[in-house]
């Protein structure tokens, strides 16, 4: 069987549950490396979480940065991943 | 702020823990609002959903094995896949059921519901944004729109990384040993295929764990059936061995899984209609109560260690933190102290939470120091199940006889004494069993 990431998501602006702090950031990569769905790209010396909109909201990301470099909230009432036969 | 907005008690988190605590909390009369993110509760969690029986023995959740349940899970089958051979362990642990397997988006609908009917206020669509502390007291909320709500106690349910208790200085970042990524796939089979493909030799049904090369790190991969899906997991602990040259991205357990060829036979024919990822965090929080907030559930660390058992724990410890608030609340004194020591007399009280504790505990201290080839030789000759408390009685002792220390001896003796009651339980709480879904299962 070919493996498939089948994912939904309810409609509307999650906002940016996910921001990076930049000073903080050491673009030691974990963040990406931990990250299933790809959300975190490379932008120069950092991280960023450019695709926040194939979250699915795990938060691998914010408990394997040491450097406190994340902020990691939920996305807006009613947004975000669907997930179904949970 | 208007009186609407002041609650006795608010819970955030209607997955398996914020239902029972808000419904009981309404039964006992207190002014309750339960707030929730998602507009259908249990589309935000993922599992593996198999409720263990063992963990319901509480008068108080009784109530949810008139839940909307897939299965009645009779058994298990264990296949040890090494270079060298195949071993297959069917295991009928007990004479009835064993566990419930159960769908979180069906079955916290359900959930929800019954706080509702029981008069909790619900608010779906809604996520808490932070809480409000005043005077070294946490009392309320914030929520997405700005809004606040004040209350007496906050049940925190809100799982694994919830923003009520890391606000709170209470749940850290955790990674490493003790919290593991975990992937899922749901695959339709429909219902007369998996009848057919599950089904143990006593006509019960099964579900089944898998140990094999380069389809887990440290964690067992194990396939779930529903009424006409199954459901897939894997992953491993967040170390930094989880990936390898070979191995970057959870998915890839996940599509090695799949491509064993016992696994393939099974899932033959059928599609994959849903994917899922979740964290899932296996050791305690060490402070689960602050002044006018308590912890419940996977906020509160309230899993059992390795064997990935979370649900039964969190409707229990969702009930236990209910009474906590409405005895807090009728002294007047929502302190840390007060709380802290009735909640935590509840826990401890609590059989399965103690014993399935401890064996989980042993077992992850145990494999976490094997290597994948040590673990697949040991698990040759263990059987799950009853063979996890058997690792557990053995390792302690093994580990007092071969260092002359007499107390660890004595503490496996005890504990295989303080497990016998559960091992008892079996037959008579089917008969409870039977006799609720009798009075009105769905
Ligand atoms: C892959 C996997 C397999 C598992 N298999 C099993 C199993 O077979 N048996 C078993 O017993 N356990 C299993 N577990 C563990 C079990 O799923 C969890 O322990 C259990 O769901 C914890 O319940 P909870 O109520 O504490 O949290 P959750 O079920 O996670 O519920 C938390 C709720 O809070 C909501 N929420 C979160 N943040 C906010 C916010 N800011 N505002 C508003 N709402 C919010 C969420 O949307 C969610 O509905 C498994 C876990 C995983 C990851």
């Amino acid at each position: 069987m070919e493996f498939e990431m089948k994912i939904d998501y309810y409609s509307g602006d999650p906002g940016e549950f996910i921001k990076v702090i930049e000073e903080k950031c050491t673009g030691c990569g974990q963040c990406a490396k931990f990250c299933t769905r790809d959300v975190w790209e490379a932008d120069g010396k950092i991280y960023r979480p450019i695709n926040l909109k194939d979250c699915v909201e795990c938060g691998a990301c914010w408990n394997i940065c040491t450097a406190d470099a994340i902020i990691f909230g939920d996305p807006k009432g009613g947004t975000g991943v669907r997930f179904t036969h949970g | 702020m208007t009186e609407d907005n002041f609650f006795d008690v608010i819970v955030v988190g209607a997955g398996c823990a914020g239902p029972a605590a808000a419904k009981k909390t309404a039964e006992l009369g207190l002014k309750t609002l339960l707030i929730e993110k998602s507009p259908e509760p249990g589309t935000k969690t993922i599992s593996g959903t198999c409720i263990n029986l063992a963990g319901m023995h509480n008068e108080d959740l009784y109530y949810i094995l008139k839940g909307p349940i897939e299965r009645e899970i009779h058994s298990m089958r264990t296949y040890h896949i090494n270079d060298a051979r195949t071993t297959v362990f069917n295991e009928i642990p007990t004479k009835g059921v064993l566990l419930l397997s159960i769908r979180r988006d069906i079955f916290d609908a359900w959930h929800t519901e019954q706080a509702k009917l029981a008069g909790a206020e619900v608010k779906l669509s809604t996520t808490v944004t932070d809480i409000i502390e005043e005077n070294d007291y946490v009392c309320g909320v914030i929520t997405d729109s700005g809004e606040e709500f004040r209350c007496k106690v906050l049940i925190d349910a809100a799982g694994v990384n919830s923003i009520v208790g890391r606000n709170a200085g209470l749940i850290p970042k955790r990674s490493g040993d003790n919290m593991i990524l975990y992937v899922t796939v749901a695959v339709e089979l429909g219902e007369e295929v998996i009848n057919d493909r599950f089904s143990d030799e006593q006509g019960g049904y099964c579900i089944e764990y898998y140990l094999a090369p380069g389809i887990q790190y440290k964690t067992w991969p194990w396939i779930f059936p529903k009424k006409d899906t199954v459901t897939l997991g894997t992953g491993g602990y967040m170390t930094k061995d989880l990936f390898n040259d070979k191995i970057t991205n959870v998915n890839q357990y996940m599509q090695n899984f799949l491509n064993l060829p016992i696994v393939k036979r099974k899932l033959e024919g059928g599609k994959i209609v849903s994917w899922g990822l979740h964290l899932e965090y296996d050791e305690k929080i060490s402070q689960k109560v602050k002044n006018g907030l308590i912890l419940t559930g996977e906020a509160g660390g309230f899993v059992i260690p390795f064997l990935g058992e979370g649900m039964s724990p969190a409707f229990a410890t969702g009930i236990f933190a209910a009474k906590t608030a409405a005895e807090a609340i009728q002294k007047n004194n929502f302190s840390k102290e007060s709380m802290s020591s009735m909640y935590e007399d509840m826990i401890e009280e609590d059989l399965f939470l103690q014993g399935f504790m401890h064996v989980g505990k042993i077992n992850k201290e145990s494999i976490l120091k094997k290597s994948e080839e040590e673990i697949s030789n040991m698990m040759q000759s263990v059987v799950l199940g009853g063979g996890f408390i058997t690792n557990a009685v053995h390792t302690k002792w093994l580990e007092g006889a071969e260092n002359g220390d007499i107390e660890k001896v004595q503490e496996a003796l005890d504990f295989l004494e303080f497990i016998q009651p559960y091992r008892q339980i079996g037959s008579e709480f089917e008969e409870i069993y039977r006799k609720l879904r009798a009075e009105g299962g769905s």
